[in-house]
């Protein structure tokens, strides 16, 4: 009955890793998740020819002597057949195409995408239902292209990460030092026994037990005007987003940091006061510094929550997925993202699950780094 | 002039007495032993020569201490100053998590001195002094932690004399150590003698008979008898004073 | 005439500033650190407040005048919308409460048994294990255990409401909503009865299986008596999660118009899911109302606390 606890987590853990591992590519971590069509043309073939297949090339592979390029057949996340483009050697024409929508920028043909379509100067077409081998063909023998239409996958989470990593990055560099030194004031320097000191302790314990959607409600009430004011922002956004989550693992910092200042054995302070030090130099010069493990715990602890959070970001920041990340708008995080996909008509379990084991991934790590600063924590003497 | 002057020293934490008017004086570049059972007040006394009872929650003092003729019990007295001059040793060596080198320049340093050269120089000085210096002068830039127990007090001891003080305290400082460091400790103070005035606390009679020049034995907050050492051990003028002596209780 | 400047008189008033600088620092920081402090405790405050302000706006004529929301329809309606202004919540709460109450009472004895057989029948090299799993099970966020309770419970209740011959919206219901509550406050209560079992005084059970008690009268009559407050301090946090909790719920529970759903197999609506089902603009009152919920999770958790607080101090009478 007691292995309920190991089951159940050997359940998720099958189930997400089962559905996600197939969609786990470099290429999903960096990746956009809007597909982007690239509309090429090629003015001018020169250089023609002559390539070498190179050694490392998949052996599935089917390369064009003539333009440089590796073709292979692979499908898509909905399971369609496509033609990838898998290797773009680097003085072929093709690294010099131009959009045809702005014939002013340069786009080389990359890995990753799709060839949809391609119309050759006599205007053979070759479409993506066309195997690669075929494909290729058709480009060693013909020297011109008129026409190249390409689409990047989409589905990455780039944006996702970058967007979780600046909300961290952002709150922490607000809740430390308003945790640290909250932690530091009540420990080391405020009156014991006093009625107000006690109130304000109260208070801030209370906040440790305000459910995340609730944090959600106050950034979207508090946060979201206030960015609104002092910045160009419109709505939900990152600075928003960062400032809800600071107040969020605020009470998790100052808890964390008193416990650390609590371990410092009361004979240093006694011996450094009576050297001759006062309060302050005690406090900053010996007790903080021995404190840092334990202010480390308590920056693992607070990143561990922040990153699976999302109730409050929904409500704070928003739920649209974006590729190019600006700080004053919004943009969905990991956790976020996976709520996007799974809202809507067709969940996407695949993809959720694939950015649920990279969340689960980083959680486990962080956990394991805990216990590791833990550890070094009580052998220091 | 005395160092010390006690006038009608109380002392109460939340309202329990620990001193009993207590008068007596410190004898300069002398040693002087505190000694009785547990709980008789004197380590609560030497708390007071350097102000650190100032720390205690609840603790109330009343008479006066003068240091050098000032009383260190009035109202705007500098008390960082006080501790700068009257130095303490505690039972537990405690050295910060720093390297030998910032232990002892720790409290030159919270005084403004930042000069290397200074430092090197006051610290290499208190180490000599301090009988520690031959030990450690290979490795001074290592963590203190790695001292042994006997070490680390005469570390502490170091740290102290750094301060250039006139007192040093010591609140029984060999309780801790094994006979060996202990007796490293002993002649120690009979050289710090010569330059500092000491005043220790220790429940080891054998040791105070030693070491100290002038004893003084309290029981329940009072202070009972204060002579010579010579006096106290050979000839004790107070009972109380003869039967702790002998063995008889405490 | 020199006037002879005296070295001595100057170190001395240089060491007198210095002292002074000294007690002044002291001082100071007291003060500086004492804003950081203010600041993190008046948040508390704001969020009350703020979330106050736009929650009791819908019911307010000076801010959305004739299109207001009735207070007390709204606390008693059993509807959720009815456009274009009225909003009942009465039923949510009964949703809310039922599903908390019985996911505690499945997780509750599942917790107490693990956290006994990880203290006192385990051999202390897996008990590690055993807590670092539940741990990571705790770490776990509730957007994933959503995943989790979509792909797996909802499809297994599926397969059950077909033995029942019921109907179900794809496995969206009450009962997936209780069960992966039970499962993620799981955890939360075994932690604290780990905890309050182990600080049990294990002269205690000695002194017990001396009298002739058995292994399991002395685990339940004994060590679980003295643990109890540590248990219920855990069900209360476990209790307190469960109500607060909203990704997860919101994916599974279905976010029915009416109610209350008291069947296992229909789907439903909590507090939570209200607030974060069916967002489309960020202003107006469609959005307002949100923290008018969100004020009565608020209360709802407030009253249960108090409420659960009472039992432990009188379950806790003995120890």
């Amino acid at each position: 009955m007691s292995l309920v606890g190991v089951m159940v987590l050997a359940l998720i853990m099958g189930f997400i890793i089962n559905r996600g591992v197939g969609l786990l590519t470099w290429d999903l971590l960096i990746g956009d998740y809007h597909p982007t069509t690239y509309n090429l043309s090629l003015p001018t073939t020169e250089s023609l020819g002559g390539f070498a297949r190179p050694n490392d090339l998949d052996e599935s592979a089917f390369f064009s002597q003539m333009w440089g390029l590796g073709l292979m057949d692979d499908v898509d996340f909905e399971g369609k057949a496509v033609v990838r483009v898998i290797y773009v050697d680097a003085q072929s024409p093709l690294q010099m195409m131009r959009d045809k929508n702005n014939l002013e920028r340069v786009v080389g043909l990359f890995p990753g995408l799709a060839l949809e379509k391609v119309i050759f100067s006599d205007l053979t077409i070759g479409l993506s239902r066309t195997k690669a081998e075929n494909f290729i063909i058709l480009f060693d023998t013909h020297e011109g292209i008129n026409d190249l239409l390409a689409v990047s996958s989409g589905n990455g989470i780039r944006g996702a990460i970058i967007t979780t990593g600046l909300l961290i990055g952002f709150a922490l560099m607000i809740a430390l030092p308003i945790g640290i030194f909250s932690a530091v004031y009540l420990h080391e320097f405020a009156p014991k026994n006093n009625a107000f000191i006690h109130t304000m302790r109260k208070m801030i314990d209370t906040l440790s037990g305000v459910p995340s959607i609730v944090y959600g409600l106050m950034g979207a009430a508090v946060f979201i005007p206030f960015t609104s004011r002092i910045s160009k922002a419109e709505g939900g956004n990152l600075f928003s987003g960062a400032l809800t989550l600071a107040v969020m693992v605020l009470p998790i910092i100052i808890s964390a940091t008193i416990d650390a200042l609590r371990a410092v054995p009361d004979d240093y302070r006694k011996a450094s006061l009576a050297l001759g030090a006062n309060h302050t130099q005690t406090t900053f010069r010996i007790v903080i510094k021995s404190a840092v493990p334990g202010i480390m715990s308590a920056v693992l602890l607070s990143v561990g929550r922040m990153i699976g959070e999302s109730a409050a970001l929904i409500y704070a920041v928003g739920t649209a997925i974006k590729d190019h990340i600006i700080l004053t708008e919004k943009s969905a995080s990991l956790a976020v993202f996976i709520w996007s996909v799974m809202a809507g008509e067709v969940p996407n379990f695949e993809l959720a699950c694939s950015v649920a084991i990279i969340i689960m991934a980083v959680v486990l790590f962080i956990n394991v780094l805990i216990k590791l600063v833990a550890r070094r924590f009580t052998l220091l003497p | 002039m005395n160092t010390f002057d006690v006038r009608e020293l109380v002392l109460t934490y939340d309202g329990k007495a620990a001193l009993q008017h207590v008068s007596m004086n410190i004898i300069p570049k002398q040693v002087t032993a505190l000694i009785g059972p547990s709980g008789c007040g004197k380590s609560s006394l030497l708390r007071c020569l350097n102000r650190m009872n100032d720390l205690i929650d609840g603790c109330n003092v009343e008479g006066e201490i003068l240091f050098h003729g000032e009383n260190i019990y009035a109202k705007n007295y500098n008390v960082y100053e006080l501790r700068t001059k009257v130095g303490m040793v505690f039972q537990k060596p405690s050295p910060f998590p720093m390297s030998i080198f910032d232990n002892v320049a720790y409290g030159p340093r919270c005084q403004g001195i930042n000069d290397k050269k200074t430092l090197e120089n006051i610290v290499k000085k208190a180490l000599v002094d301090a009988a520690l210096y031959d030990e450690v002068k290979e490795r001074l830039k290592e963590s203190a932690m790695a001292l042994s127990g006997g070490q680390q007090q005469r570390l502490s001891i170091a740290r102290t004399i750094a301060m250039q003080p006139e007192v040093i305290l010591m609140d029984e400082p060999t309780s801790a150590l094994d006979p060996i460091a202990t007796g490293k400790i002993e002649e120690l103070i009979f050289d710090l003698k010569k330059h500092y005035t000491i005043v220790i606390v220790t429940h080891n009679m054998q040791q105070a008979a030693r070491i100290s020049d002038y004893t003084a034995f309290f029981l329940m907050g009072n202070l009972v008898e204060f002579n010579t050492t010579e006096q106290i051990f050979r000839q004790p003028t107070q009972a109380k004073t003869e039967e702790y002596i002998t063995g008889r209780f405490g | 005439m020199i006037v002879k400047i005296d070295p001595e008189a100057n170190r001395r008033t240089q060491k007198s500033k210095r002292f002074i600088w000294m007690k002044h620092s002291d001082r100071f920081m007291k003060g500086l650190l004492m804003v950081p402090t203010l600041m993190s405790a008046s948040f508390v405050i704001f969020i009350v407040g703020f979330i106050s302000r736009k929650g009791i706006a819908p019911f307010l004529p000076s801010v959305y005048g004739s299109e207001r929301v009735n207070a007390f329809s709204f606390l008693s309606g059993t509807t959720w919308f009815v456009p274009p202004n009225v909003y009942g919540i009465l039923f949510i709460v009964i949703n809310t409460l039922y599903i908390v109450a019985l996911s505690t009472l499945i997780s509750v004895p599942l917790s107490v048994a693990s956290a006994l057989f990880v203290t006192r029948i385990l051999p202390k090299k897996l008990q590690g294990v055993f807590k670092s799993i539940i741990e990571l099970l705790a770490a776990i966020p509730s957007v994933i255990y959503g995943v989790f309770g979509l792909g797996i419970i909802a499809k297994s209740v599926v397969r059950l409401a077909e033995l029942f011959h019921a109907q179900t919206a794809g496995g969206i219901s009450t009962l997936t909503t209780i069960i992966v509550l039970a499962i993620m406050i799981y955890p939360t209560i075994t932690m604290m009865s780990v905890a309050a079992i182990s600080a049990v005084d294990p002269a205690l059970e000695h002194h017990s299986l001396a009298l002739g008690a058995t292994k399991v009268q002395t685990m339940t009559k004994v060590t679980l008596a003295s643990a109890k407050p540590g248990i219920f301090t855990g069900i209360i946090l476990g209790v307190g999660r469960a109500l607060g909790e909203a990704t997860a719920v919101s994916m599974v529970a279905g976010n029915a118009g009416s109610g209350p759903s008291l069947m296992l197999f229909s789907t439903t609506r909590t507090l939570t899911s209200t607030m974060l089902l069916g967002l489309k603009e960020t202003s107006g009152m469609d959005y307002d109302i949100r923290f008018s919920v969100g004020l009565v999770l608020i209360g709802v958790i407030f009253v249960s606390n108090f409420i659960l607080a009472h039992f432990k101090k009188k379950v806790g009478r003995f120890s």
